[in-house]
């Protein structure tokens, strides 16, 4: 256990220094000055050229990334060019949304798939698996961008139930966790189905309907717990990807999260916001695939993490 | 398997409850969405950056500080300056003396606002530590000094008689600025508005000081769901940034009132006088009567703007008045035609802004009837600024925002402006235009550099560096309750001083 925890560690500091190298210099690479988005246009060379030195913008880019790398080791993201606050703080705040809508997205997600999966799986054939599917091909078919609007436009200009967008309490966030957990609950559902499928056909859920067990005791304590396992590790891929991939959810609500602030970040030529804002992204993401594993080896006891057993059989 | 089904039925009427639970809870949600609110809200496509005078530099940033500062000087209709917060006099042409109004305005702490507190926030920007972008348009100020309580003299290096055009900085409190106040989060100025929070990235609040009205500031940067929220009154007031098709929309709308004025946002063409096919006049001519203004201002921005002469508007003071090149496809062919360019093809760049975007595609369907390939180049803005800095294009088309000195002129086409020293990213060097660009800076009045500057103007129709397109409009967008809000020409948010919401039956 402590190996593979420790193998785990390292593959995942490497992703993340990976991934931060690969950003520092993709961003450095971009055109676009960030002191002419600070200074304004009608700034004059002189104050560029000071203000340039004054951030260090001005040194060769290896040295801005070995500095960059020894403050990240003392836990310091540095002062973004354009608001000129502390990045820390500009993602303290901004996290916390990301979080919000990313569990509110899964939840609506699990909600919406483990009906329909079983359903479908059930009633495999029938009408019923039918409309499930249709509902899950239609969940994967239409963007984000379209459905987001969509949903503002009948729940709450035709309705008036719920507010168009922003992080104003719990109502604010219905639309946009519909928004994100539709396109998820559509995969999810397929591979619910799928597996279930699966795992009814096995001789233990025969034995136990021959043992006289009641179908949803059956399909509950027997089927599903047995084909959860496989859309764990989706679900864990999935969490990491809405964490990182809200985007464009945020931008259609207006919600003040970690996407829409790496996108204009970006566009601001604001290096240390993007590279704080996609090292937060990577961390969240090899994070939430590690607890996934080991909640793979918790879920099922035939995987042993890292141990021989698991190599022989 | 009767069985079966029957706890299956059965096993339906959770999730009906559940259905009906859901609607419930969105229905509650949707009442508890219909309180009326107190305040009055304002969607803005961008937040402001900074709410310190002395670092803004982006439009949100400086609309906001304008609620929340005063200044020494303003500018009337006509872009000239007027008194603020002091009248001016000028004993000598490098000396300027400012005599604050009685009685004198109190910063929102409750401090009264000195000559002190002018002289500390203006020696504050021409510190070279501060980093104030607008240092720089103060740098002809030898000294500044307060005399007594209510005069503040300003000494020069040498006449400028634009000068007091250029005191448009908020005055900050001296003491605030001793003790090394964070003005960008935490401003006190002695504006008609007071900071409360900016409690989060796209929320700012601020209230009225007359009436202690809250006002809330909020980023929506979708224009299509900036106009929903303002429909479902979630925000009472928009201005600009809005595609014209949805302006055209909200003006059959009841919910809402939808107004426009003039603005003097200069629309243009840029060309790259040192590439051998832009760089002859003949060609940017024949692009310029090629291009039907009247029908892209009608059909591609819905009549949100008028042509354009110059960067400076018929109503600025120095403005020449001159509506540009008529469109004349047949002129357009017989100069193409005159140095051998039909079929040429051209690279014009432009960013990826939607209506920007749209503009150019119809640019390009106009030039082809001339006979002109447009290679039409969309970027991301940063990129695209890029490029256009580094002189790296043949055509593009930018704008011009908040221009109020004529010295835009010198920064924009005097031959010592080429980048990366000044805003001349065309290359456009001519000894005429800098002789007229130089007299009107020695010029020791501004009516003396009317004769100039209009010259000048007239010079660069003929030479084209820029095709001139359009001015365009300010459109604002309100609740129907709304009252009081009048558009600037700048597109300031001053009237938010007036806006009110009125109740049902008032006028």
């Amino acid at each position: 256990m402590i190996a593979f925890l420790l193998s785990r560690l390292t593959s995942a500091l490497l992703v993340v220094f990976g991934v931060s190298v690969l950003v520092f210099l993709l961003i450095h690479a971009v055109p676009g000055d960030p002191v002419e988005v600070m200074l304004g246009e009608t700034s004059q060379p002189a104050d560029r050229e000071e203000l340039r030195r004054a951030l260090g913008l001005d040194q060769p880019l290896p040295v801005q990334m070995a500095e960059y790398y020894r403050r990240l080791l003392d836990f310091d993201l540095g002062t973004s060019l354009y608001s000129r606050r502390p990045v820390a703080e500009i993602l303290a705040e901004r996290f916390p949304a990301t979080l919000e809508l990313a569990v509110a997205g899964l939840a609506v997600a699990l909600l919406l798939a483990l009906p329909l999966g079983v359903l479908a799986a059930m009633r495999r054939g029938t009408a019923w698996d039918n409309g499930a599917m249709m509902f899950s091909m239609l969940g994967v078919s239409i963007p984000n961008f379209l459905m987001g609007p969509l949903l503002i436009l009948v729940f709450s200009l035709w309705l008036g139930w719920l507010p168009v967008s922003g992080r104003d309490g719990w109502g604010s966030l219905v639309l946009p966790a519909i928004t994100l957990g539709t396109a998820l609950a559509a995969i999810l559902s397929r591979m619910i189905r799928a597996t279930l499928l699966e795992a009814l056909g096995e001789d233990y859920i025969l034995t136990a309907r021959a043992k006289g067990l009641p179908w949803y005791r059956v399909i509950l304590r027997h089927a599903l717990r047995n084909a959860l396992l496989p859309v764990m590790t989706l679900l864990g891929l999935q969490l990491g990807a809405l964490l990182a991939g809200t985007v464009i959810t945020e931008i259609v609500f207006s919600w003040p999260g970690i996407g829409q602030l790496t996108i204009e970040s970006i566009h601001r030529r604001d290096y240390p916001v993007v590279q704080a804002c996609i090292l937060l992204i990577a961390v969240s993401y090899v994070l939430v695939n590690a607890l996934t594993d080991l909640a793979y080896g918790w879920l099922d006891p035939r995987v042993r993490l890292g141990g021989r057993e698991g190599g022989e059989r | 398997m009767v069985t079966a089904r029957g706890k299956r039925r059965g096993a339906g009427r959770p999730m009906s409850r559940m259905l009906g639970l859901l609607c419930l809870v969105a229905a509650l949600l949707g009442c508890a969405a219909d309180v009326p609110r107190e305040d009055l809200r304002f969607g803005l496509a961008a937040m402001p950056v900074t709410l310190d005078p002395r670092h803004a530099t982006d439009a949100a940033s400086a609309r906001i500080i304008r609620l929340l500062y005063q200044r020494l000087v303003e500018f009337d209709e006509h872009a000239m300056p007027v008194p603020g917060i002091a009248d001016w006099e000028t004993p000598e042409p490098t000396r300027y003396r400012f005599n604050l109004q009685s009685p004198r305005p109190r910063f929102s702490n409750g401090a009264e606002l000195a000559a002190a507190d002018v002289v500390a926030s203006y020696e504050s920007v021409l510190d070279e530590r501060t980093g104030s972008a607008h240092r720089i348009s103060l740098e002809n100020v030898a000294a500044v000094r307060a005399v007594g309580d209510d005069v503040v003299e300003f000494l020069l290096h040498r006449p400028d008689p634009l000068f007091p055009g250029r005191l448009t900085i908020g005055i900050m409190p001296r003491q605030l600025l001793q003790a090394g106040q964070q003005f960008n989060r935490s401003p006190v100025g002695s504006g008609p508005f007071e900071f409360v929070a900016w409690p989060a990235d796209g929320e700012l609040r601020l209230r009225r000081r007359a009436d202690g009205v809250d006002f809330a500031f909020l980023a929506v940067s979708d224009p299509t769901v900036r106009v929903l929220k303002v429909l479902r009154g979630e925000i009472d007031m928009i201005q600009n940034d809005l595609p014209p098709e949805l302006v055209s929309w909200l003006r059959e709308r009841e919910e809402v009132r939808v107004s426009a004025g003039s603005g003097s946002n200069f629309a243009y063409l840029g060309f790259n006088l040192r590439d051998p096919l832009t760089g002859q006049p003949e060609l940017r001519r024949a692009i310029a009567h090629a291009i039907d203004r009247e029908a892209l201002i009608r059909y591609v921005l819905g009549d949100t703007a008028r042509p354009a002469g110059g960067i400076l508007p018929p109503e600025h003071w120095a403005g020449l008045g001159d509506s540009g090149v008529p469109y004349d496809p047949d002129e357009a062919r017989r100069l193409l035609a005159s140095i051998g360019a039909q079929g040429a093809r051209i690279v014009y760049k432009t960013s990826t802004d939607p209506v920007r975007l749209r503009l150019a595609t119809a640019i390009q369907r106009q030039l082809a009837e001339i006979g002109i390939d447009v290679d039409l180049r969309s970027y991301d803005w940063g990129t695209f600024y890029g490029d256009i800095k580094a002189g790296n294009f043949q055509m593009y088309s930018l704008s011009w925002v908040g221009v109020k000195l004529p010295e835009i002129y010198r920064y924009a086409f005097h031959s010592t402006a080429l980048p990366p020293l000044g805003a001349n990213r065309g290359f456009f060097v001519d000894t005429v235009a800098d002789r007229l660009i130089e007299r009107a800076e020695a010029a020791i009045s501004t009516p003396a550099q009317i004769e100039p500057l209009h010259s000048l103007q007239r010079r660069l129709l003929e030479a084209l560096p820029y095709v001139p397109l359009w001015y365009e409009d300010h459109v604002f967008v309100a609740r129907s309750d709304i009252r009081g809000y009048q558009i600037a020409a700048d597109g300031n948010y001053d009237s938010l001083v007036m806006v009110r919401r009125v109740g049902a039956g008032d006028a």
